[in-house]
This record gives C-alpha cells, sequence and structure tokens, in this order.
C-alpha cells in the first residue's frame, strides 16, 4: 500500500540509482559520485545486450574514502588524484603522469611476491600515498573505466589493464592455466584479481578503444577474442575453445575464443595490442 | 507489388522500394524541398560545384514521406530513425554540407545507429574504435577476415568460405582465407586500430573498387573479385631493382549482382568523400585512397617541386618527390587522414606505370 510508505521511505525512493555501478545517488546528481556515470542521459545498451562504458564528463569527481578522482580528457584520458591524508592507491609505475613534489612513493611487497616476471622484467607494484596530487595516463587511444567496489566484490582484470586502484582494495594475480599456451604462446597469462575487504573501494581500468559492459545470466556464454577479454566477476568462468575451421584444405585453419559463462559482468576492449613491456 | 529493382515485396501505395529504395512509381515533378539559394557571383567555383554534387539528391520528395541519405543515396520514409538504415549516417543537415572544397566527411554516426540488410541488422557501436554488432536471421550470412572477429555468440556457426567460389586469389601476396558466419544468432567485428567504421550499401548491380587491406565484412550476397591497379614504379639502388605499388598491387571489387547488400570497410582516422564530374581529376595520396566507383580511372602523377637551379641546396632537392594518384571521373572517391607513408618516395625511379609528371 502507498499509504504505509514513511516519510523517510519515501525520501529514500527520491534517490537516483546508478545504472553503471549500483550506487545510490541523491536525486538532484547528475553524475553518480561512485563512478562518475552520467545520471540523467539514459544508458546506450545494444540489441545484443551489450552496455557502453559510460562517458564520463570531463571533471567529474569521484569520491572514495577522504580522496577524489577527476578524470580528465577525450581520446587519451588521465585521472588526477587528490589524495587525502592516509590515504593511497597503487599501480603500475609506468603509468604516473605528474604528481606533486611532495607525495611519497613506495613500492608494494607482494605476498607471493616477485616470481610474475614479465618479458624478463619485474612486476613491480608502486603506492603514492597522501595528501597530494598525482596523475595516470596510459599513453594509447581509449577508456578509463571507473568500477567502484562494493564490499565482498572480487573482479578479473587482464593484466596490465589496470591503470590505479584505492588502498583498501585487496590484490593478487591468479594464473590461468588453461589459458597459457593459447594466449601468449608459453610465456603464461596472469589474471589481476581485486577482492574487496569490508570497505568500499575504486579500480580504475584502461581499454584500448572502446569498452562494452554485458551482464551473463546464470549458464549464459558468449564467445569472446581472448585478446578482447578486459575485466570480469569472479563468478564468471572463461575457457578456451578452438574453433576449427573448414574441412581438409585448411586443415590447421582454427581460431581460439574464450568462452564466458556467467553469472556476472564481463568488460571488452574494441582494440587489442599487445605492448611489449620495455 | 514487387519492386522492379531488388524483387521485394512492397505494400501498395509506396513511393519507394522500402528494402532498396528504387523508386516504384514516376517521380514527382518538382523538388518540394526548399531549393538552395542562388550563390553570390563571388562563391568559388568548387562550391557551386559541390552544390551540383547535392543536387540530384534535393530532388528527394520529402513531400510524399522520403527522405534521401547524403551520404550513400538511399531513399526511405522519413521519420522512421535518426540514422540512415542503409549506412547509419546521421540525419542531420548540417552533417551534408561539403567543406568549401567539395569533400564531404563521413557523417558523425549516431552511437549505436542500426542498419537493416535482409532481415538481419547491424549496430555500431563505439567511438574511438568502433565496433559492428550483427543480428543475423538463420538466412543471412557474413563474410570476413577472422582476425576482425571480436565476439559472437555460441550457436552461430562459422566456417571457411569455399575456394570454389573464387577465392583462389592471392591478398597482396598472402593467402586469403575468408571465414563466413551464418545466422541465427549475433556476431561483432572491430579492427585494431583507431579510425572510423564505413558502412557501404551496394544497390543491386553496383560496384565498388576497394584499396587492400580496408575490408572488414560484407554480406554474402556481395560478390569478390579483384583486379591489377597497374599503378607501380621501379627504384634502382645500385644494381637492384625494386617495384613499389603504392595502392597495392591488386584491388578489389566488391558487387551485389543481383541483391542489395552491405559492404563494411575500416578507414584511419576521418573519411572524406567526393564525386568527380566526367572528366573531373584530383590528386590524392595513393595510401589514402579508400574506395572509388569503377567509372573511375586512375594513374601516377610525379611532381618536383621548384627549388633553384645551380645550387646545392637544388643539387639535393632533385630527389625531392611527390608521389601522387591521379583520380579522373566521374564517379565517387574517398579518402582518409591517416595512412601510410610512401615507400622510397625519394628514391631513384627508373620506370613507372603510365604516369603523368610536373616539374615546377
Amino acid at each position: 500500500m502507498i499509504n504505509d510508505v514513511t516519510p523517510a521511505q519515501a525520501a529514500s525512493f527520491e534517490r537516483i540509482q546508478c545504472q553503471w555501478c549500483q550506487g545510490m545517488n541523491d536525486k538532484a546528481a547528475t553524475s553518480c559520485s561512485a563512478c562518475g556515470a552520467p545520471l540523467d542521459i539514459r544508458n546506450v545498451i545494444s540489441d545484443s545486450g551489450w552496455r557502453e562504458v559510460p562517458r564520463i564528463r570531463d571533471m567529474t569527481e569521484i569520491r572514495f574514502s577522504a580522496s577524489t578522482c577527476q578524470v580528465e580528457g577525450e581520446i587519451v584520458p588521465t585521472a588526477e588524484i587528490n589524495l587525502g591524508a592516509g590515504d593511497s592507491v597503487f599501480f603500475e609505475h609506468h603509468v604516473m603522469l605528474w604528481k606533486d613534489v611532495n607525495v611519497p612513493l613506495s613500492v608494494m611487497s607482494l605476498s607471493g611476491g616477485f616470481k610474475r616476471a614479465l618479458a624478463g622484467m619485474p612486476f613491480l607494484i608502486s603506492i603514492a600515498t597522501g595528501p597530494g596530487r598525482i596523475a595516470f595516463s596510459r599513453d594509447a587511444t581509449g577508456e578509463l573505466v571507473v568500477l567502484p567496489l562494493h564490499p565482498g566484490m572480487e573482479l578479473d582484470v587482464r593484466e596490465h589493464a589496470f591503470l590505479l586502484c584505492s588502498h583498501n582494495i585487496n590484490y593478487s594475480f591468479v594464473r590461468i592455466k588453461g589459458l597459457a599456451n593459447v594466449l601468449f604462446g608459453g610465456q603464461g597469462m596472469y589474471m589481476d584479481r581485486f577482492v574487496t575487504s569490508n570497505m568500499p573501494g575504486l579500480v580504475i581500468l584502461h581499454g584500448y578503444g572502446n569498452v562494452f559492459e554485458r551482464r551473463l545470466a546464470a549458464g549464459e556464454s558468449i564467445l569472446v577474442e581472448p585478446g578482447a577479454f578486459l575485466y570480469k566477476d569472479a563468478s564468471v568462468t572463461m575457457q578456451v575453445e578452438f574453433q576449427k575451421l573448414g574441412s581438409g584444405l585448411f586443415g590447421a585453419t582454427g581460431m581460439s575464443m574464450a568462452k564466458m559463462t556467467g553469472p556476472g559482468r564481463i568488460g571488452i576492449q574494441s582494440m587489442y595490442v599487445h605492448h611489449k613491456t620495455e | 507489388m514487387f519492386c522492379t529493382r531488388c524483387g521485394a515485396k512492397l505494400t501498395a501505395g509506396v513511393n519507394f522500394c522500402t528494402f532498396c529504395g528504387a523508386k516504384v512509381v514516376a517521380p514527382p515533378i518538382a523538388s518540394p524541398m526548399a531549393p538552395p539559394t542562388p550563390p553570390p557571383a563571388a562563391i568559388p567555383v568548387s562550391t557551386q560545384r559541390a552544390q551540383s554534387m547535392v543536387a540530384p539528391i534535393a530532388q528527394a520528395p520529402s513531400a510524399h514521406g522520403s527522405q534521401t541519405c547524403q551520404w550513400c543515396g538511399a531513399i526511405f520514409d522519413t521519420g522512421i530513425s535518426a540514422n540512415c538504415p542503409k549506412c547509419g549516417a546521421a540525419l542531420v543537415a548540417r552533417s551534408s554540407v561539403p567543406s568549401l572544397s567539395g569533400w564531404l566527411e563521413l557523417p558523425p554516426r549516431k552511437d549505436m545507429a542500426k542498419l537493416q540488410f535482409g532481415n538481419s541488422s547491424c549496430q555500431i557501436e563505439g567511438v574511438y574504435v568502433p565496433i559492428a554488432e550483427m543480428n543475423l536471421a538463420p538466412e543471412d550470412s557474413v563474410y570476413f577476415t577472422h582476425h576482425v572477429l571480436l565476439w559472437m555468440d555460441p550457436q552461430v556457426r562459422i566456417s571457411t568460405m569455399s575456394m570454389r567460389g573464387g577465392w583462389k586469389r592471392l591478398f597482396a601476396g598472402m593467402p586469403l582465407i575468408m571465414t563466413q558466419a551464418q545466422g541465427p544468432g549475433h556476431i561483432a567485428f572491430s579492427k585494431d586500430e583507431p579510425g572510423e567504421l564505413i558502412a557501404l550499401p551496394l544497390h543491386s548491380g553496383q560496384a565498388i573498387d576497394v584499396r587492400e587491406h580496408m575490408f572488414l565484412a560484407a554480406t554474402s550476397n556481395v560478390q569478390y573479385d579483384w583486379f591489377t591497379t597497374h599503378v607501380w614504379y621501379q627504384i634502382q639502388n645500385d644494381k637492384e631493382t625494386e617495384t613499389f605499388y603504392p595502392v597495392g598491387p591488386l584491388m578489389d571489387r566488391f558487387f551485389a549482382p543481383t541483391s542489395p547488400g552491405l559492404l563494411l570497410l575500416h578507414a584511419g582516422g576521418s573519411v572524406l568523400v567526393r564525386t568527380l564530374a566526367p572528366g573531373e581529376t584530383i590528386l590524392v595520396k595513393p595510401t589514402a585512397l579508400i574506395f572509388k566507383d569503377p567509372s573511375v580511372q586512375m594513374q601516377l602523377h610525379l611532381e618536383h617541386p621548384n627549388a633553384g637551379i645551380f645550387t646545392w641546396g637544388a643539387w639535393q632537392a632533385r630527389a625531392v618527390r611527390s608521389i601522387w594518384l591521379t583520380l579522373m571521373g566521374p564517379g565517387r572517391v574517398a579518402i582518409q587522414s591517416v595512412f601510410e607513408r610512401i615507400e622510397q618516395e625519394n628514391g631513384n625511379i627508373v620506370n613507372t606505370s603510365y604516369a603523368t609528371s610536373q616539374y615546377w
């Protein structure tokens, strides 16, 4: 019954839920405070259910803990962080664009540590601690995907795709054994895994080209070009299928596709360049 | 009632085929659209020409509920969408005005623009590296090179295209293997470069010449052929002579013989198109060419800048040369703004295909 609604509940109904990250916002808000997605613009979803990463308005402020983040630029966007005292973000050191002189940098000691070598290089995660400002970008045409992580969420991300991550998120990596041969010719492949403990956090990814997300129902699956995979909920399973093409003439012709099976979100990028680590 | 051009079944009373855009009844006598104001005398000739290029389109009988896409020329009912249902071009007046020199930019495609072909549809999404997403009906299929496949539904059937159908050619020295996807189901394509995705609807009987490596996908009723470009030059270094093909040794020709088809191309940067009058010529950088009507002829043109005489600089400048491609109308030509460097542009050219030259 409508009449049973208390004024307090009615007020809560007047909040706007962000279609991108499910965060609740004040009814007057035009951008989601958690992920920066525009709230006054309809979500763009293709016929087959892919949602475009919302174009975050230039200079939209996104908050986490005592810090704010501003995403600027169109073709190669940058993320500018104003770190509150005690807050920190971690990142791969080559994505730094500029910083205040007095923002201290340190290196994260990963549990299970530095056995993850990439093209002969140790994999280093740097940490910047507030107060102060620091900005990040990756030097390729693409989009920044702002993914607020609510407590209990687990996110798997393509390696090297994450731009930065707030300190209250647990970072680890998993090795995908089944994909090793198919994807990187025996070099093995790691996926970054972000797990929230009890505090909400923020992960910002960089996707090449345009980024699309789709929510798979339980048991629903889709075949994705392995290079296009960007992120997924940990509940989505990934398994490589080899598609054999044609008959005797092209006995050797085929392609591998990653079969993603729900439930959960999956994000893809429309361009997939494999940059060599310099 | 059936369309005389494509055979599609039509509802009684329509003036244009809802499928291919062919006129079903005699066109109305006068153009109901506001005629363009007569250009002042001082207006550059190129603009007048540009307007004359648009002029046939202005005869579209909008009073009869149809409108014409300025980009691809398709005619369809007014008000059905914000984009051309054939090529996805945004149907806003502003986008259809050519530049003063007569180039028309590929109109800003609305995100998620939807195109119809047969009982299937194609949606183009994304801005930097757009993707084409197809919803294939059970009877429809498309072909593509397998590395452009982005994702697909598990039930879409893929196979290599039959070699007997004329697929014997070598594609720029490499074996060409085309993959075919058969509906029902969804499938999406993208290429790994920032640029534009061009949707080219081919009316039945229409053919188009496309420079190699531009092809993304085409509906299976589009036939594919190739021809030698006859555009080459030879460079001599010491005793070695090497042949270069600035538009590639071969060019692709796509042809929709009986029913309208859809051709998807990927080009770098921005895309510009213009229609050349009979005999009209323009010079373009060979690697910038995307496609041309088969009626447009092409040949090599070498241009030598004037660097003065009897100086060391002039001696050095002898090697400075521009290699151009002359395109001669009638017909459409399209170019891209991001293109590769021409190999050995300043080398010692000893022989060329038929070429004109200019010394300044």
